[in-house]
């Protein structure tokens, strides 16, 4: 093993987290290397007309995505039971790649309601110190809001965030998310063009229940923009190959054409492609990582390279298999509920009914990855949880993402499955169906951790990550909850069929897409016992080690992950900056 | 079949008013049991299938795509050959599909535990997929009328149908099902959806799909270029 020059930073993963990381460290002077195990998508035929394009290739097959021939995970409900890996990602969709998951993303980017930061406290002072179940180890983040808020602004402007205010500065603004945390700022660009859906959506939801239907706030820029670094997107086509695609018209917020080739012309940046990470070098008696191990997938040749400071920015699941392997931080026991590494994963308890407007034309194909219509009124703690026997809610919506026709298809319930009535019932209905939508919360339960599976390794002899995982009582309440609210604003809509209606229940069922949003793993918080990584990201047990991206959250809400994930990581390049002008444990 | 919901009144009525609306945009062309004359030609001869398994898919695709007015039957719309091209090609042979061992039988709700690859398992379902046949109606599948076939289909994705410890029921619903649907919709240049007659029949307009100002335009009316869709090969 060939032993490199030693960097200032070295970053594992080029993803969105590992480029905001470097987005701050460059900005700064500070020498960062990024690894990164994939190529390059920029002159592909991904993001090229007339084959990106190309549902069966990038959807259907999961062009894009980690291979899991490779590299996998394995599943099981409970610790007693034996675990199969998920021969195919269907669940959840890792990306791999310069810009990683953030490239083939749909762009949604929330800030979180503030209290998510405080939650444990929120809840305790809302509804008493019992009202949250001892098999549910929520616990507050060790960073609030107000700190973050600057971080927010950034990431938004950086990727040129659509979307409606509905909180500046304290002052309740129309037509944006009353619930949603005081910003300082307007977003950066006005908000997509709303659906056909959409519009039924919002004049049911304001006329029959007096709720406030707001724009998904949307990395699709409605615009051309450039952003505060000079990079610039192009206008959106509401083409709807968004989500799982490249854009081709460069107008999707993505790390592969906002902040790559930005970092590539710093000149203290490098970006390795093409380098599997392999494990971290991790030395005990001085409390420090020395670097990283990694395989040159061109050459095959390994290279230890030594890090100042070394950040784990990969997926989530790999942010705690490098822990594990390195022996980093003690590994969580379910049976005990000590130790750290694996806790809190968590997941998104989502479910979404088939709605059928006959005779109005929804156009399926007139989207973009963000084209959506939400409240915000059951989302999180936003409503009385008193008497509901549950915690969490999540947002309530019509997102018209694509009329991809594999895939978006919606035949009312009894439809054969095939033959003359099953196709006479897809060229009726395709034009005017849509789905209501909710994405719920799912919080930490004892029983739903990560370790390393003892039976499966991946292409490069390593233990695949073990997810122990169901969707526990609270999380089946929360979607049966949430499910119900969405079937009466369907009612309400005049849809006609409303069908099926159907809540996210157990068992956790690997073959069907629910949302890459998963959490967990290697969590922040203010108690060395219950957390891995400290409110400042630095890993508790290795001073120069610090993990980023949604593994670090202690629990998932009701919104997506990718607002808290740009801020925090915006923020830590600023953190490190200062760590590596002054090494030690940051306060 | 379970079909309850075909007959409304306020659906058929819907259908009509919708046809007067849209001048038929997105409503089937009538008599499209023959392809068009500039329908692209058909490929000759399959990859992966024997002859065996050819007259199996064939009959298959044929009583999940009858011709009707809505399309030609399957075979005509290159369905067989979609499914043979992609057991054929990496698809078939494990692209993206984790094939290490152990190998233990799982709950549905793991997903595929086999350790064959999508061809392999194909295969093997095919020769189960007669075997029961031969078993009920002393013929193979592809002798079967499709009065037959019908139910012979609803019966193995229902699970009714005996394979002698095969798992036909996951076959069907897991590798063929989505096969037939996947044949049917997507773009043309992988053999199926021939003349892109499933996207007419949808009212899916293909591509470019450059509709920023389509976007405002058609919100709620009937959109023109899902008359004459375009696929990739419009473009190359």
């Amino acid at each position: 093993m060939k032993v490199l020059p030693e960097k200032s930073v070295v970053i594992v993963g080029g993803g969105l987290a590992a480029g905001l990381v470097a987005r701050q460290l460059a900005q700064q002077g500070v020498e960062t290397l990024v690894l990164e195990r994939g190529g390059d998508y920029r002159h592909g035929p991904e993001g090229r007309i007339p084959t990106q394009r190309d549902e069966l290739r990038w959807d259907v097959r999961h062009g894009l995505m980690q291979d899991a021939a490779g590299e996998t995970y394995t599943q099981r409900r409970a610790r007693t039971e034996l675990a199969r890996p998920m021969r195919r990602l269907n669940a959840f969709l890792p990306g791999t790649g310069v810009g990683g998951a953030g490239n083939h993303w749909g762009g949604q980017t929330f800030r979180w309601n503030d209290y998510n930061l405080v939650l444990r406290s929120r809840y305790e002072q809302r509804y008493g110190r019992g009202a949250i179940p001892a098999d549910m180890p929520l616990q507050d983040w060790g960073v609030t809001y107000d700190e973050l808020e600057p971080y927010h602004d950034l990431f938004e402007k950086l990727f040129g965030i659509a979307g409606k205010a509905g909180n500046l500065r304290g002052r309740l603004q129309p037509g944006g998310n009353p619930f949603e945390a005081p910003r300082q700022n307007e977003y950066p660009q006005r908000p997509l063009e709303i659906t056909e859906a959409g519009l039924i959506f919002q004049q049911t939801v304001e006329r029959e229940f007096g709720y406030h239907p707001y724009p998904s706030p949307a990395a699709n820029s409605p615009d051309a923009y450039v952003n505060p670094d000079g990079m610039t997107l192009g206008a959106c086509q509401y083409c709807g190959h968004c989500e799982r695609f490249i854009c081709e018209a460069n107008a999707k917020g993505t790390p592969d054409v906002l902040l790559y080739p930005w970092l590539e012309r710093q000149p203290r940046f490098t970006l390795r492609r093409h380098c599997h990470v392999l494990g971290l070098e991790h030395d005990r008696a001085s409390g420090r990582v020395r670097g990283v191990r990694y395989l040159d997938l061109l050459s095959g040749q390994e290279y230890l390279q030594p890090g100042g400071a070394v950040v784990l920015a990969a997926f989530t699941m790999t942010n705690t298999k490098l822990l594990l392997t390195g022996g980093i931080g003690r590994p969580y026991d379910p049976a005990t509920g000590a130790g750290v590494v694996g806790r809190n994963f968590c997941y998104q308890a989502n479910s979404g009914i088939a709605l059928f407007f006959p005779g109005r034309w929804l156009n399926p194909f007139l989207a973009a990855g963000c084209t959506g219509t939400l409240i915000d009124e059951f989302n999180d703690d936003n409503f009385d949880h008193s008497g509901l026997g549950f915690l969490g809610g999540g947002y309530i919506g019509v997102n018209v993402a694509s009329g991809r026709p594999i895939s978006v298809r919606r035949t009312p319930p009894g439809t054969p499955r095939w033959g003359t009535r099953w196709k006479q019932a897809n060229a009726d209905w395709y034009a005017h169906t849509c789905a209501i939508g909710a994405q719920g919360s799912c919080y930490p339960h004892r029983e739903n951790y990560l370790d390393l599976d003892p039976d499966y390794t991946d292409a490069f002899g390593q233990p695949l990550v073990r997810m122990t995982f169901d969707f526990r009582e609270n999380e089946r309440r929360v979607s049966a909850y949430c499910t119900e609210q969405s079937r009466r604003i369907a009612v309400a809509m005049g849809a006609t069929p409303v069908g099926p209606v159907v809540s996210r229940a157990a068992p956790f069922d690997t073959r069907f897409y629910q949302g890459s949003h998963v959490t967990g793993g290697t969590i922040m918080g203010a108690d060395p016992a219950a957390s891995v990584v400290s409110p400042r990201l630095q890993h508790w047990d290795a001073e120069n080690l610090f993990v980023v991206g949604a593994s670090v959250f202690p629990h998932n809400s009701g919104h997506n992950p990718t607002g808290p994930v740009g801020a925090l990581a915006l923020r830590l390049g600023d953190d490190l900056a200062r760590y590596v002008a002054r090494p030690g444990r940051l306060s | 079949m379970p079909d309850q919901n075909p007959s409304q009144p306020g659906r058929r009525d819907f259908l009509r008013s919708a046809a007067l609306m849209a001048g038929a945009a997105t409503l089937p062309a009538r008599a499209a049991a023959e392809p068009a004359a500039d329908a692209p030609v058909a490929p000759v001869g399959y990859l992966s299938f024997s002859p065996d398994e050819a007259a199996l898919v064939e009959a298959m695709v044929d009583v999940m795509c009858p011709a009707d007015e809505l399309t030609p039957r399957g075979v005509d719309c290159g369905l067989a050959h979609f499914i043979d091209r992609q057991l054929a090609g990496a698809y078939g042979k494990g692209e993206r599909l984790y094939l290490r061992g152990p190998f233990r039988p799982g709950r549905p709700e793991d997903g595929y535990q086999l350790p064959l690859t999508p061809e392999q398992f194909f295969k093997a379902g095919a020769q189960a997929a007669d075997a029961a046949c031969l078993r009920r109606h002393q013929r193979r599948f592809a002798e079967l009328t499709p009065e037959e076939g019908d139910p012979m289909l609803q019966a193995v994705a229902d699970g009714r149908e005996d394979a002698a410890g095969f798992p036909l029921a996951e076959w069907f619903n897991e590798l063929v099902y989505p096969l037939f649907v996947q044949a049917c919709f997507a773009d043309p240049i992988y053999g199926g959806n021939r003349d892109k007659v499933f996207w007419k029949m949808l009212g899916y307009p293909g591509l470019p799909a450059v509709n920023g100002l389509n976007m405002v335009k058609y919100r709620g009316k009937p959109f023109p270029g899902a008359r004459q869709p375009k696929s990739i090969e419009d473009f190359s």
